[in-house]
């Protein structure tokens, strides 16, 4: 893609957002959505073939459905409260449509389908900012209406979404795949805790966003997308090999990593309103995200894979390819555990 | 407790930044200065009140528990020389740094003062832990070794994890120094038997119970004998250390929560002593060992009597050094002729007579002699549990013949007997070798002369 016309539509993508978290009128984030879509479906189709074709038309359908959604829990808003400002919704419908609407748009189930189809079919570097970038604006949405979710329809798609991010995502090769099928699990465990404690869930996106950011990094370093690339790792970084195993376990949210914490604090907050059971069956449930993450971390680090001899002498060229901000990256995503003490200054 | 953790932190520049012939050297003598520091920590005035700071704090229970921590760092360094020799130098200091991170964050968890920080910490362990079984074990099975050493634990320590926040919005703080003042008897209801179940299964999995112990055997086995030696010596004592500190909140449920515990480990140590004796691979064998030894600390624990405290601290620190001592006794078998079936290397006696010197003190001690360490343990444990209900007698008296059946058993095999043809050309043993050894059996023959230190915090 010639860089002018790349340039105008990653400003275009960064302004909708934006305009979606800034603004305080309903039409506006409403059109903040609609140009992140519109502007994001180039990304989605930079390389052309049938199946980035069909993982754009299921994107924009997916997308297009859910801002309709969102305007009509709007209008239902503007009908009750007689007012298009960003505040606590009072009719129940409008609320329900719109946590709908916004959780289409997250991929949380049971709206989740579309999310492995999509990344499957879209470059590495698409498939990172739809999983990172596209968060952040239907979240923020989320974190202005959350005195007025409910909390029943919320946790049980949080639920679901736990379980279906664990067991989708055990039988896969694919890494966009798993990579979808973890933003889902994390998703849901976002969505858990936003209607107790939203500052929680703002914590668990800003470092799902720093591991996720890492992981896809990683692996365009290396351009592999399937887990038998991926293991052939070794051979060319091995420093590299080392790092992809903290990621993935502190993806999996095993302590003293700094996956862990978010863990920990939606836990806690969950706890503190007197739920036992969801609490202990997400955690659980994690468990099989784990395995995944495992199963990847045993090809790539911790077995040597064999591989052909031509392989062995990779190690021999420099890589050109570049790591923008990947030594930060790494370390905010897995060293920050013992930085808790400071979320104090949240409240 | 910084000066320990410190210079524990120092110890993995150490290793990167030596020349390549002496990181051996260097880590292994720092690791034993080091360990003369954490022996301070054992002069306890008997009135339990030595806290260092505001995270840390050690008591009669936890300074042995970290003396054995600090005291195997080197012996494990030094056991790792010979497998490690041919790997590429940095591999090597990779496995040494591997080390040193699962000493440091074993002795946090042993020093801990606040229920979350043990917490993380105990998970921590299970990382570099995980690291070395599956990247430096010797065989295809150690990927599903360190899947079940890994999962098994977790599923039991999320509940833990639950419970513990719970516990925080209840009391008000985890910090163990304070909460021993603020217990209230926990009433009988089913979200109180849950809060229970939650607590303890975490260090159950850990000890293992019998019913849970399917990791242990994998793991053992497929570790390198560093591996072997951390996990065997002290990991399973983060479980009974774990329990002890946690049952102190959950009376009186343990009254009659401990009942299914107590059963299968009354029954399990006798399944796993009897499956000893049918073991063909020497590491398997003393990985059951490993559970049914524990099997009589949970027993122990469960009991919550001064005696049966006494007996499980004394039992765990005599069990970690015996144990670790048998995996380098098998390891320097495995060494020689690269497999771990007993009968391949029979009549040793005859070729290494100083290494079937310490084959016997190992099986003796191992089979509870008196006067050692771990005949006070045992003892103090079967009487315990003799006065908690007299029928255990039985059991414990079966398990104890047992223990030496399979204990003479290992002992006769590998070492008695004319030897097998094909061993003639092994390496005589090395120094290094019978220095493992000698610091392995010197604290547990001298800690006969004075076991106060190692009875715990109810002396």
């Amino acid at each position: 893609m010639k860089p002018p016309i790349l340039i105008i539509i990653m400003a275009t993508i960064m302004t909708g957002t934006m305009i979606v978290m800034l603004s305080s009128h309903w039409l506006l984030i409403w059109i903040g959505f609609e140009m992140n879509m519109l502007a994001i479906i180039p990304i989605l189709m930079k390389k052309y073939n049938p199946r980035a074709m069909e993982a754009s038309t299921k994107y924009f359908l997916t997308q297009a459905t859910a801002s309709m959604l969102l305007m009509m829990g709007v209008t239902i808003n503007l009908l009750y409260s007689g007012q298009w400002v960003v505040s606590k919704i009072s009719n129940p419908i409008a609320s329900i449509m719109m946590t709908t609407a916004l959780t289409m748009k997250l991929g949380l189930s049971p709206f989740h389908f579309w999310v492995p189809e999509v990344t499957q079919g879209i470059t590495l570097m698409s498939g990172m900012i739809l999983l990172t970038w596209q968060k952040i604006a239907p979240m923020s949405i989320l974190y202005q209406i959350s005195p007025s979710i409910n909390t029943n329809l919320l946790m049980l798609m949080a639920l679901t979404s736990v379980l279906v991010g664990g067991w989708g995502g055990l039988n896969q090769t694919q890494l966009r795949k798993i990579m979808a099928y973890s933003s889902i699990a994390h998703m849901g465990w976002m969505a858990a805790i936003i209607t107790y404690n939203p500052t929680m869930m703002v914590l668990n996106l800003t470092l799902y966003i720093l591991m996720t950011l890492s992981t896809f990094m990683l692996f365009m370093l290396n351009s592999s997308t399937t887990t038998l690339s991926l293991s052939h790792m070794w051979n060319k970084f091995p420093l590299i090999t080392s790092m992809i195993l903290i990621l993935m376990l502190s993806l999996g949210g095993l302590p003293p990593l700094s996956g862990f914490i978010p863990k920990w604090m939606i836990i806690q907050e969950l706890t503190k309103n007197n739920m036992i059971i969801i609490p202990t069956l997400m955690a659980i449930t994690a468990l099989l995200n784990l395995y995944f993450y495992l199963r990847l971390t045993y090809s790539t680090a911790l077995t040597m894979f064999p591989s052909t001899n031509n392989m062995k002498m990779k190690w021999q060229f420099e890589y050109t390819k570049k790591a923008t901000l990947l030594p930060p990256l790494i370390i905010t995503s897995t060293m920050l555990l013992p930085l808790t003490p400071m979320l104090s200054v949240l409240d | 407790m910084l000066k320990i953790i410190i210079p524990t932190i120092m110890l993995i520049p150490l290793t990167w930044m030596s020349k390549p012939n002496m990181i051996w050297i260097n880590t292994t003598t720092y690791g034993l200065l080091i360990s003369l520091i954490s022996l301070f920590y054992l002069n306890q005035p008997n009135d339990n009140t030595l806290n260092s700071s505001l995270m840390f704090f050690s008591d009669s229970l936890s300074a042995p528990l970290l003396a054995l921590t600090t005291w195997l760092l080197p012996l494990m360094l030094m056991a790792s020389q010979h497998h490690l020799s041919k790997e590429p130098l940095t591999r090597k200091k990779l496995y040494i740094s591997m080390l040193i991170l699962l000493q440091l964050f074993l002795i946090m968890t042993f020093t801990a003062s606040e229920l979350i920080f043990f917490y993380i910490l105990f998970e921590a362990t299970l990382i570099p832990t995980l690291i070395i079984i599956t990247r430096w074990g010797n065989q295809t099975e150690r990927l599903n070794a360190g899947l079940y050493f890994l999962f098994y634990t977790l599923m039991g320590s999320l509940p833990l994890l639950v419970a513990l926040l719970y516990i925080h919005n209840f009391m008000g703080s985890l910090n163990f120094l304070m909460i021993q003042y603020w217990i209230q008897p926990l009433p009988n209801s089913w979200s109180n038997i849950f809060l229970w179940l939650a607590c303890m299964m975490a260090f159950m999995v850990k000890m293992p119970l019998y019913g849970l112990h399917l990791w242990l055997p994998k793991a053992h086995v497929e570790a390198p004998i560093a591996g072997s030696m951390v996990l065997a010596a002290v990991l399973l004592k983060l479980g009974g250390y774990g329990m002890m500190r946690i049952t102190t909140l959950l009376n009186p449920l343990t009254n009659f929560m401990a009942y299914p515990f107590m059963m299968l480990s009354l029954w399990g140590m006798i399944m796993t002593s009897s499956i000893c004796l049918r073991q063909t691979d020497l590491k398997s064998l003393i990985a059951y060992s490993s559970v049914s030894h524990m099997a009589l600390v949970i027993v122990a624990v469960l009991i919550q009597t001064p005696w049966s405290y006494m007996g499980a601290t004394a039992l765990m620190i005599a069990h970690g050094l015996t144990s670790s001592m048998l995996f380098c006794l098998a390891n320097s078998n495995y060494e020689r002729i690269h497999s771990r079936t007993m009968i391949l290397a029979r009549g040793l006696q005859t070729l290494l007579p100083l290494m079937a010197a310490w084959w016997l003190l190992a099986s003796l001690t191992n089979l509870a002699l008196p006067p050692t360490i771990n005949l006070i343990g045992e003892l103090f444990v079967v009487m315990s549990s003799f006065s908690w209900s007299n029928i255990t007698i039985i059991l414990m008296g079966i398990n104890i013949t047992i223990t030496a059946l399979y204990s003479l058993y290992m002992l006769i095999t590998t070492q008695r007997g004319k030897y097998s043809h094909h061993i003639k050309n092994i390496k005589p043993s090395f120094t290094r070798e019978n220095a493992l050894m000698t610091l392995h059996l010197l604290p547990l023959l001298l800690l006969s002369l004075n076991p106060k230190i190692i009875l715990g915090p109810l002396y």
